[in-house]
């Protein structure tokens, strides 16, 4: 039993704590809390089984595609739900607009789609069992992209171009930093990010247009819990986020499970609301 | 003598009247309008287009032979699209502006929740073939008929498999959180327990649940006997299938039609895991010991080749249900008319209407016409031409 609920809580974990960074990578460039989060994970898994296994790309070919898709969806994203409301943050009004996307592309994944979960191909020839592939790709996508935004972030020119838009946009801005193409790359990374979440972990999600919601909800509790922003945050309660529900999986079972894991989340944000790694924002006198 | 204009049209009048002119031909030859409100688009057309393939074929005979008394049947088709919405337009469409004798359809249970009241209220006669309970009652809706069985009847054909076929004592029920799972699960652990078996696992399980393995490892340690899904998830259904074939663990699976689907098949781990999954079916359209089909199954087979009807994307019982479905009321309509209140009339004294899916018959107090023991269970894994095997224990 422990081991299943290490195997399956560590893998689903990392698939939500993905999502969290690409809520992270969006929300640093715009302030935007961006609920196409979810529906770029479900495109992931989604595009991959169309590439990979109804038109029959080889396994590269589809996996790129499956990116290209989430990429382009993220520019949407900017272009469509979050630019035009820039300018009135203050109102929120962000959470219509990214959610109104997010469920135009899940209906339309319904309606061309369909509504019936369909496979996702085994993307290696291993034999199933074990320590399985539909484990240990979620947790190799989720280490390759710690990684690699830590090497993006502190490392490249434009790594620190994204800080600087992070940290203080009107200040890049007057810096002579190219904020909006600067937003824009975020978004296009952001739903690369989404994207591999859904590929990684389609053998167990399955290509169902019904994992957008589930992981807008599980992805979203990461980054509250893990600190708004804060990617390393994010990973840390991803993981105790998949280990916690399956462990109420395998303890309640049921919806009492889903339960257990909004009451624990409820909990831990009435004790502490900046999240278990945030830091409380100091109110400027 | 004069004669004012008024005595010229009076005397007129009752020249013609004594007369008894006949009425004009055209009434008597014009086709007959049937309403038919199936889903040809969207997310849930699977059944629709099976049934539609019948509902043709069968239209084209009746008008081949001659029609209703020498009148024509003419369809008069509102695709659904799978959206209640476009249904109840539909319905409206059809009653008001069409002016039809009868409707057949909605053929999901979601559309016809919106369309049964509606059309009661328009006093139009109804055929439908949803199995949701509440979608007949003769007197909210004295004129909707249902030819096909309602949720009660499916669920207690598998419990009766499970506890009298299977002798399981020991059951685990299992449904998804949507409204249907919840209401079979609420509805069929009674029946269940009524029947005698023990009930030693019960819940309902988010269909987005990637891993069922705590369930079924609960199901094994309380010893169930028998696994009973309610959901019509095929991603649900398979992986609970999946995850009592990694158990290595050869509990029958016993429950909704879908478990039987493609697409519960497509998202299988191995083909074998299909062994021991017996869903639901009905008797008329399965194959009995040595593959054999009841005689008018056959013939009907032979008619849908001879016509070129595509079996292999679709369920033999949705093709017959749909080509009972006209030759039930071209029989009432030839009989007694076109009139409502003449054409329900009939039907509420309809007894044992052969159809292919099954022997109808309709009461004044029973509108629901499909018969109990023609719900049976199937094996999953025995699909060829749209029908399957009878499950195991039935012929002996």
């Amino acid at each position: 039993m422990l081991e299943s609920i290490v195997l399956s809580g560590v893998a689903i974990g990392c698939i939500y704590a993905l999502i969290g960074i690409t809520y992270n990578v969006m929300f640093s460039a715009s302030r935007v809390f961006s609920f196409t989060a979810g529906a770029l994970g479900m495109l992931g898994g989604v595009l991959g089984s169309l590439f990979i296994a109804q038109v029959g790309m080889p396994l590269i070919a589809g996996f790129i595609l499956a990116l290209f898709g989430g990429v382009v969806l993220g520019i949407v994203t900017e272009i469509v739900a979050v630019r035009p409301v820039l300018k009135s943050l203050d109102q929120h009004l962000y959470v219509l607009s990214t959610l109104a996307l997010a469920l135009m592309v899940q209906q339309f994944t319904a309606i061309e789609w369909g509504t019936d979960a369909r496979p996702f191909p085994r993307l290696l020839d291993f034999a199933r069992g074990g320590f399985d592939q539909q484990f240990w790709l979620p947790i190799l996508a989720c280490a390759v992209v710690i990684v690699g935004l830590e090497l993006l972030y502190r490392h490249t020119l434009i790594g620190h171009a994204f800080m600087a838009i992070a940290e203080d946009t009107y200040a890049a801005r007057a810096l002579g930093l190219p904020e909006r193409r600067l937003r824009m790359t975020s978004y296009a990374l952001a739903g690369a990010i989404g994207a591999l979440a859904g590929f990684a972990g389609g053998e167990m999600l399955l290509a169902f247009f019904g994992n957008a919601p589930l992981l807008t909800f599980y992805g979203f509790v990461p980054v509250a819990l893990g600190g708004v922003g804060n990617n390393r945050g994010a990973v840390v309660a991803g993981l105790l986020l998949g280990l916690f529900q399956q462990a109420a999986n395998f303890l309640v079972g049921g919806i009492f499970a889903s339960v257990a894991v909004f009451a624990v989340f409820i909990i831990v944000l009435l004790v502490r609301p900046e999240g278990l790694a945030g830091a409380a924002l100091q109110r400027r006198v | 003598m004069s004669l004012t204009r008024r005595q010229a049209l009076a005397s007129a009048g009752a020249v013609i009247a004594a007369s008894g002119l006949p009425k004009p031909a055209i009434a008597a030859n014009e086709s007959i309008r049937v309403g038919y409100l199936p889903a040809l688009t969207g997310p849930s057309s699977a059944t629709g287009i099976g049934i539609n393939r019948g509902i043709q074929l069968a239209v084209k005979e009746i008008n081949e032979a001659g029609g209703i008394n020498g009148r024509q049947i003419e369809l008069i088709t509102r695709d659904t699209q799978s959206d209640p919405t476009k249904a109840v337009n539909g319905a409206a469409e059809l009653a008001h502006g069409e002016k039809v004798s009868v409707v057949f359809g909605p053929v999901n249970s979601g559309e016809s929740l919106a369309v049964v009241p509606m059309l009661a209220r328009t006093n139009t006669p109804q055929i439908h073939p949803c199995w949701v309970d509440s979608l007949t009652d003769p007197q909210k809706y004295p004129m909707c008929f249902r030819n096909a069985p309602t949720n009660r009847q499916i669920g207690g054909a598998a419990n009766r498999y499970v506890v009298d076929v299977l002798k399981a004592k020991k059951v685990a029920v299992i449904s998804d959180t949507t409204g249907y799972g919840t209401a079979s699960v609420n509805a069929y652990v009674p029946m269940l327990k009524a029947k005698g078996a023990e009930v030693v696992y019960q819940s309902n399980v988010d269909a987005a649940n990637p891993d069922l393995k705590p369930e079924l490892l609960r199901m094994q340690s309380a010893a169930a006997e028998a696994i009973m899904p309610w959901s019509v998830n095929a991603g649900f259904l398979s992986r609970i299938i999946n995850t009592r074939g990694d158990m290595g663990w050869d509990v029958p699976i016993v429950g909704q039609t879908t478990l039987g689907s493609g697409q519960t098949k497509a998202l299988l781990e191995k083909p074998e895991y299909w062994a021991k999954v017996y869903p639901n079916n009905f008797r008329t359209v399965c194959y009995a010991a040595g593959g054999k089909l009841q005689a008018r199954t056959v013939a009907f087979l032979d008619r849908l080749k001879r016509a070129n009807i595509d079996m292999g994307d679709t369920l033999l019982w949705w093709i017959a249900l749909g080509y009972d479905s006209p030759r039930m009321l071209t029989e009432a309509m030839k009989a007694v008319g076109t009139e409502p209140t003449q054409i329900v009339g009939y039907l509420n004294k309809l007894k044992g209407f052969p159809g292919v899916y099954g022997d109808i018959s309709f009461t004044p107090e029973q509108h629901n016409g499909y018969p109990d023991d023609e719900v049976v269970m199937v094996e999953a894994n025995s699909l060829r031409d749209g029908a399957f095997n009878l499950a195991p224990g039935y012929n002996a």
